[in-house]
């Protein structure tokens, strides 16, 4: 508030002041009084004028100072009409009992919308939890009818249909696992089991869960990731199961997969690294980015883009670091990195 | 080796049962859950799968009265993936807990190793395969024959191991691989030729001629 655009406000009182003042010295004068006299009076209803304006100026602008202030201050600014400084002012009253008003309206609102949120979030992993078991219904069946065609010699093509309905349910099972993630990406911290993780134990574990669709694309994979870290087993399997698909989606004719551990300055990190078409060096710093398809992703297999976004999410919720190197065409290497974790072991 | 399963999928229920008993398991499945934790003692099973999810009961609860009784092993079968879930698990006397949707070989692995774990030693595999006077020590990792002897790497080692295991017959290719697989080691079809002409070299050292035969599209005889 500067004091121009105060004057600016009040203009229409000086404005009267002054027609005021004009008028007074008008009739003064007809009613005979001298020069002197009347410049008197005016000058001294100047004065006060300017004494009374300056006050007010000064009251006003601490007040709305106050105001600015707590604004800064707080966190949730929609919150703003609870905490306005009082002021004996009608007009401050009745805009403050306004503001409240509509800040109730816009937090019941953001209620609504959070509960909303949070129901839908809740019945996504309800639904997740429930569509699991036809999974694990159809993987198993999958599972002996493979058996049984390999002891009672049926002809290789009932073999070959459960081997590609179970691959086609792994997939499946993947894109609800990563609807499970995501809905739970923003809360983490309710779903953390910290603890001494084998590394090997789990990359074993993911290339075991994928391996009808690793042999069925001729994948080599040398594995020899030996080092301990701390962190949630769980998570990262999730998102050594989406780097390990991507290198799979990507793969070259002879793909061969390397997975191995290096002490890095900070830690241990797990490296991912294929053969297979690699990245464009633009694309790079974009890959993480939700959505993100690049031209990989539209002349492959359709790609979401959602994969690796969400790999990033939840490596930041961990404290995990993540990034990529490629060289276009000849492949691809992927970094877990996992912070501190000889300090923590050993 | 007698195991218990309490899953109310009847899908699942059915195609447990069928793995297990391929896997040489007897399996007692019940279809209603009324007084399982009664049915379960009166069967005295050497292991206990049980689903966390039941209708009306839970099966955490299920394993607290369970322990209250006997010491029966217990896996946890669940499709919830909390954390909290698997702490749950553990506190109540749980041996392991595994999510669904599982992958049966894993299932397996884990039941077996819990079962050893508990059960202590139960009959230990067979050390040494013979076969047409070729020996296959699996704790030396060494193949011998008329008194020579050949070290083995890891890979040609499984290899050789479930030729062996099923001597006679064609072993498909793919059966290897999945095999090989399963035992950590991630190979793919040309490798798998590499590692069957290693292995045949290193035979023809010792002695042992065309002990391997190959079947275009079909696999390897031993």
């Amino acid at each position: 508030m500067t004091v121009r655009s105060f004057l600016k406000d009040r203009c229409l009182l000086l404005i009267l002041h002054g027609v005021c003042m004009c008028l007074l010295a008008v009739f003064l004068r007809l009613t005979g009084y001298g020069t002197a006299n009347i410049g008197l009076v005016l000058i001294f209803w100047a004065l006060i004028l300017a004494a009374w304006m300056g006050t007010a100026y000064i009251q006003r602008r601490s007040y709305f100072r106050e105001a600015e202030q707590i604004l800064e201050r707080i966190d949730k600014r929609y919150l703003l009409g609870e905490l306005l400084p009082d002021s004996f002012r009608l007009e401050d009253k009745l805009y403050r009992e306004m503001i409240c008003r509509s800040n109730k309206s816009v937090i019941e609102r953001i209620r609504r919308v959070e509960e909303e949120q949070k129901e839908y979030k809740e019945y996504i992993e309800s639904w997740v939890h429930e569509v699991k078991a036809p999974i694990t219904g159809i993987a198993l069946v999958c599972e002996n009818g493979r058996r049984k065609a390999d002891t009672e010699r049926t002809a290789v093509d009932v073999r070959e249909a459960f081997g590609t309905v179970s691959l086609e349910n792994q997939r499946l099972e993947n894109y609800v696992d990563m609807v499970l993630y995501y809905a739970r990406s923003e809360e983490v911290y309710k779903d953390y089991l910290i603890q001494e993780t084998k590394l090997w134990e789990v990359v074993y574990e993911v290339l075991e869960k994928n391996r009808l669709l690793m042999i069925q694309n001729q994948v080599r994979v040398e594995a020899a990731a030996e080092e301990l870290v701390y962190t949630d087993r769980k998570w990262i399997a999730f998102i050594l199961n989406q780097m390990l698909l991507n290198s799979v989606k990507y793969r070259s004719e002879q793909p061969v997969f390397y997975i191995y551990t290096e002490r890095g300055k900070n830690g241990v990190v797990l490296v991912l690294e294929d053969n297979g078409a690699g990245i464009r060096q633009e694309e790079i710093p974009r890959i993480f980015e939700k959505g993100f398809t690049g031209s990989n992703g539209r002349s492959h297999e359709r790609s979401t883009g959602m994969g690796l976004y969400l790999c990033r999410k939840l490596c930041g919720r961990l404290g995990i670091g993540i990034r990529a190197e490629s060289e276009y065409g000849k492949g691809t290497k992927m970094f877990l990195e996992f912070p501190i974790s000889n300090y923590i072991s050993r | 080796m007698h195991i218990f399963v309490v899953e109310d999928e009847p899908v699942i229920r059915r195609e447990l049962k069928i793995l297990l008993e391929n896997a040489m398991y007897q399996v007692t499945a019940p279809e209603t859950f009324d007084a399982v934790s009664r049915k379960i003692q009166e069967a005295r099973p050497d292991l206990v799968l049980l689903d966390v999810n039941l209708p009306e009961v839970s099966g955490f609860d299920v394993c607290t009265q369970l322990r209250m009784e006997m010491e029966v092993p217990v896996i946890f079968l669940t499709s919830r993936t909390d954390a909290m879930d698997e702490l749950t698990g553990i506190l109540k006397g749980g041996d392991d807990y595994i999510t669904k949707p599982y992958q049966a070989p894993l299932l397996l692995a884990r039941i077996g190793a819990v079962l050893k774990r508990t059960a202590g030693a139960k009959d230990k595999e067979a050390v040494r395969l013979l076969h047409k006077g070729a020996v296959l020590d699996i704790s030396s990792c060494s193949l011998s024959f008329q008194g020579q002897n050949i070290e083995l790497t890891k890979n040609e080692m499984k290899l050789l191991h479930l030729l062996f295991l099923r001597a006679g017959e064609f072993v498909a290719r793919m059966d290897l691989i999945e095999y090989l697989w399963e035992n950590q080691i991630f190979i793919d079809d040309n490798t798998l030729s590499v590692h069957v002409a290693r292995i045949r070299e290193k035979m023809k050292d010792i002695g042992i001629q065309d002990f391997i035969e190959t079947k275009r599209g079909m696999g390897y005889r031993v």
